[in-house]
Order: structure tokens, then C-alpha cells, then sequence
């Protein structure tokens, strides 16, 4: 009789050999777990910008997009800094509010307000036309609490503006996230 | 004693193995996540001593006329609170050991006018060399590969990058950099 493979022997072996190849695997796991995300790094993993502040809209309809910001925890977005425009000729975004942000003193630059968490802001959309793909770019400029700042940054999102009475438009995120094991 | 418990049969065996090379890469693993985050960036500064750009006069400076001091390159800006916030350090480092051979320069992903004022503002005594935007991209072939500010590389008198960092330089640092390369 010829002699079983040792995967097979293992797989089909008895209690010791399961034993065996179920300690091996959970080996793998914790080495992975632990090269993924061990706390130990002293220094902080900082996020891209694209990353630390996601931008992402959606057209509600013909004449009103939603643009969003998810700024990722211990990072802000200075509310002055904050534009946002249509990169589609002869469609414009009209004037619009932002929300009040956190107002910080800030010893170089005095009373500036800032953006965490989560910031929606409603455009007004001027010359759009329904079923027109209407590109809205937000520029902006944040930094992280660890102490680094990063560069202003321009984003942007193509959305379709829906059809009278249709139901508003997916939200489109201008960079996706990327797919990761961990975290 | 039962010798027939030690003596393992080749099939065996190769489990052994095999659980002993994952006990050693789980161990592995662990100890490389202990390390201290290794420099990003090259230990070569040949690319970054090789850079020229115009100081806030407008007159191109090479960073190759620093070669052989203990040389801190400090990339900036003015919009940057945390980069404003640690100069004031460097200036003071700069006069104390500026004699021994400590050498500040900064590179600004800014415009000279705004790089005048606040050189003037906070009395800096190192050049401050103009990068605009492209300054950005320079740092991030060095190791900057978030492209965010204060970035810093020193070089030692010897050539060698002797530290890279994203963030904020602690005086502590800068003090063990003096005592170690002075």
C-alpha cells in the first residue's frame, strides 16, 4: 500500500495530527495579528491625506449636491481653507453655508475653527442639467494632533445629477477605501 | 526512561519542524513590531546634498556647502502650526552650537514672501531656502511618504543620514544628536 501524503496523513490522521496542524495555523494567525497591527510601534502611522479626509457627494437633485468630509479620528480640517467648486464647464456651485466649526486659539494663526468627525455641507448647483455628470472639487488643508500638517489638497467627485422626481444619487466617494486584512 | 519517546519517526518530524519555524516567525514577528520604526528614508544623503534651491533672496544655495557639519534640513511651511511652533527651538540650537558645527537649513514648501515675514518675525538665524510645492515631492523621495509636515532629515558629519522623521523634533533629540556627532 502505498504510503499517504503527509498533508493527507495530517489532514486524515488522528487526534495528534489535527492537534498539530490546528496549533500551526493559530501560529500563523498570531504572527500575522501581530505584524498587522501591534501596538508596540512607538512612532504613529499617519494616514494620507486622501485618507485622513475622505471626501465624497452625492447629487440630491439637479440643482443641490451634498458634499461630505469623514476626517478620521485625531485629525482636523481648517473651515478657511475649505473650497468647494464644479470642475464641469459652465456648471457652477452657487454660494453656500458652512457649518460653524471648533473654535480653537491657535497660538500662530489666533482664532481658527475646525472640522472632526464628519462635515456635510449642501451646493448649490448652477446650470447643471438632469442625467449631466457634474465633477465638484473640495479643496482643503488639515492636520493630524500628532503634530504634522499636511499640504492643501484638492479632491474630486463625478456625480450624475438625477432625473426630476428620481430619487438622489448614490454617494460617491472621490477615493475609496483600499481593502486591507486588518483595520 | 523511555528512549523509544525522543526517537521520532520522519514523519514526525517534519511536523516538528515545521511548528518550530512557525514558533520562530511568531517570535519573529513580535520582536520586528518591538523595533523601533526604522528610517524611512535612504542612509545615503547623496540625492538630498546634491539639491540646490534659491534661498529667500532668491540666491540658489546648495546644500553640498553644508557637507561635513552635523546638518539638520528642517522642510516647512508657514501654514504649518506644528512646523512654526518647533523653530523657535532650532534658532536657539543654531546659536548654541552653531560654532561647533551644528548646521540648520530649511526648506519651505511655501513663497518667499510669506518665508520673509516670518523669518523676520521669529528672528531666523539658518537659511531658509525656497521650495514651493516641489519641495513636497523632494521630501517624500527622501522618505516622506505621507507628504505631511515638519519633515526632517539630519545628516552627520561623516555623509550618513543619521535620522528621518515626520513630526515634531524634540529637543531631547536634538540635544542627544549634538552630544553624539560633536
Amino acid at each position: 500500500m502505498p504510503k499517504p501524503a503527509p498533508v493527507e496523513r495530517l489532514l486524515h490522521g488522528g487526534r495528534r495530527a489535527r492537534a498539530s496542524v490546528a496549533c500551526a495555523l493559530a501560529l500563523v494567525g498570531i504572527a500575522l495579528l501581530v505584524l498587522e497591527m501591534g501596538p508596540a510601534r512607538a512612532q504613529v502611522k499617519l494616514l494620507p491625506t486622501e485618507e485622513a479626509f475622505r471626501f465624497s457627494a452625492r447629487a440630491l437633485d439637479a440643482r443641490t449636491v451634498e458634499a461630505s468630509f469623514a476626517v478620521a479620528d485625531g485629525y482636523y480640517l481648517y473651515r478657511d481653507k475649505l473650497r468647494f467648486s464644479a470642475a464641469t464647464p459652465a456648471v457652477t456651485v452657487g454660494t453656500f453655508e458652512l457649518p460653524a466649526g471648533k473654535v480653537k486659539e491657535d497660538q500662530f494663526f489666533g482664532k481658527v475653527e475646525t472640522y472632526r468627525d464628519r462635515l456635510v455641507v449642501r451646493l448649490p448647483l448652477e446650470n447643471a442639467a438632469a442625467g449631466q455628470a457634474v465633477t465638484v472639487r473640495a479643496d482643503s488643508q488639515g492636520c493630524a494632533d500628532v503634530g504634522v500638517c499636511y499640504p492643501p489638497n484638492t479632491q474630486s467627485v463625478t456625480v450624475t445629477v438625477p432625473q426630476p422626481g428620481a430619487p438622489s444619487g448614490p454617494l460617491i466617494d472621490a477615493n475609496p477605501p483600499k481593502k486591507r486584512w486588518f483595520n | 526512561m523511555n528512549q523509544e519517546a525522543f526517537r521520532l519517526s520522519p514523519r514526525k518530524r517534519w511536523v516538528v519542524y515545521a511548528m518550530s519555524a512557525l514558533i520562530a516567525l511568531a517570535l519573529g514577528a513580535y520582536a520586528f513590531r518591538l523595533l523601533p520604526e526604522p528610517a524611512p528614508g535612504s542612509r545615503d544623503s547623496g540625492p538630498l546634498l546634491a539639491v540646490s534651491l534659491p534661498d529667500a533672496d532668491g540666491h540658489p544655495q546648495s546644500l553640498a556647502q553644508w557637507r561635513g557639519r552635523l546638518l539638520v534640513v528642517n522642510f516647512w511651511a508657514t501654514w504649518c502650526a506644528p512646523c512654526r511652533e518647533e523653530m523657535p527651538m532650532f534658532v536657539r540650537a543654531q546659536t548654541a552650537h552653531g560654532a561647533k558645527g551644528l548646521q540648520f537649513v530649511g526648506i519651505a514648501v511655501d513663497d518667499a514672501v510669506k518665508v520673509r515675514q516670518f523669518a523676520k518675525e521669529i528672528g531666523l538665524n539658518y537659511p531658509a531656502l525656497i521650495g514651493g510645492y516641489g519641495a513636497m515631492e523632494l521630501s517624500k523621495t527622501l522618505g516622506n511618504s505621507v507628504m505631511a509636515l515638519p519633515f526632517t532629515i539630519v545628516i552627520g558629519p561623516k555623509g550618513d543620514v543619521v535620522l528621518t522623521q515626520l513630526g515634531p523634533v524634540r529637543e531631547a533629540q536634538l540635544e542627544r544628536l549634538v552630544a553624539d556627532f560633536l
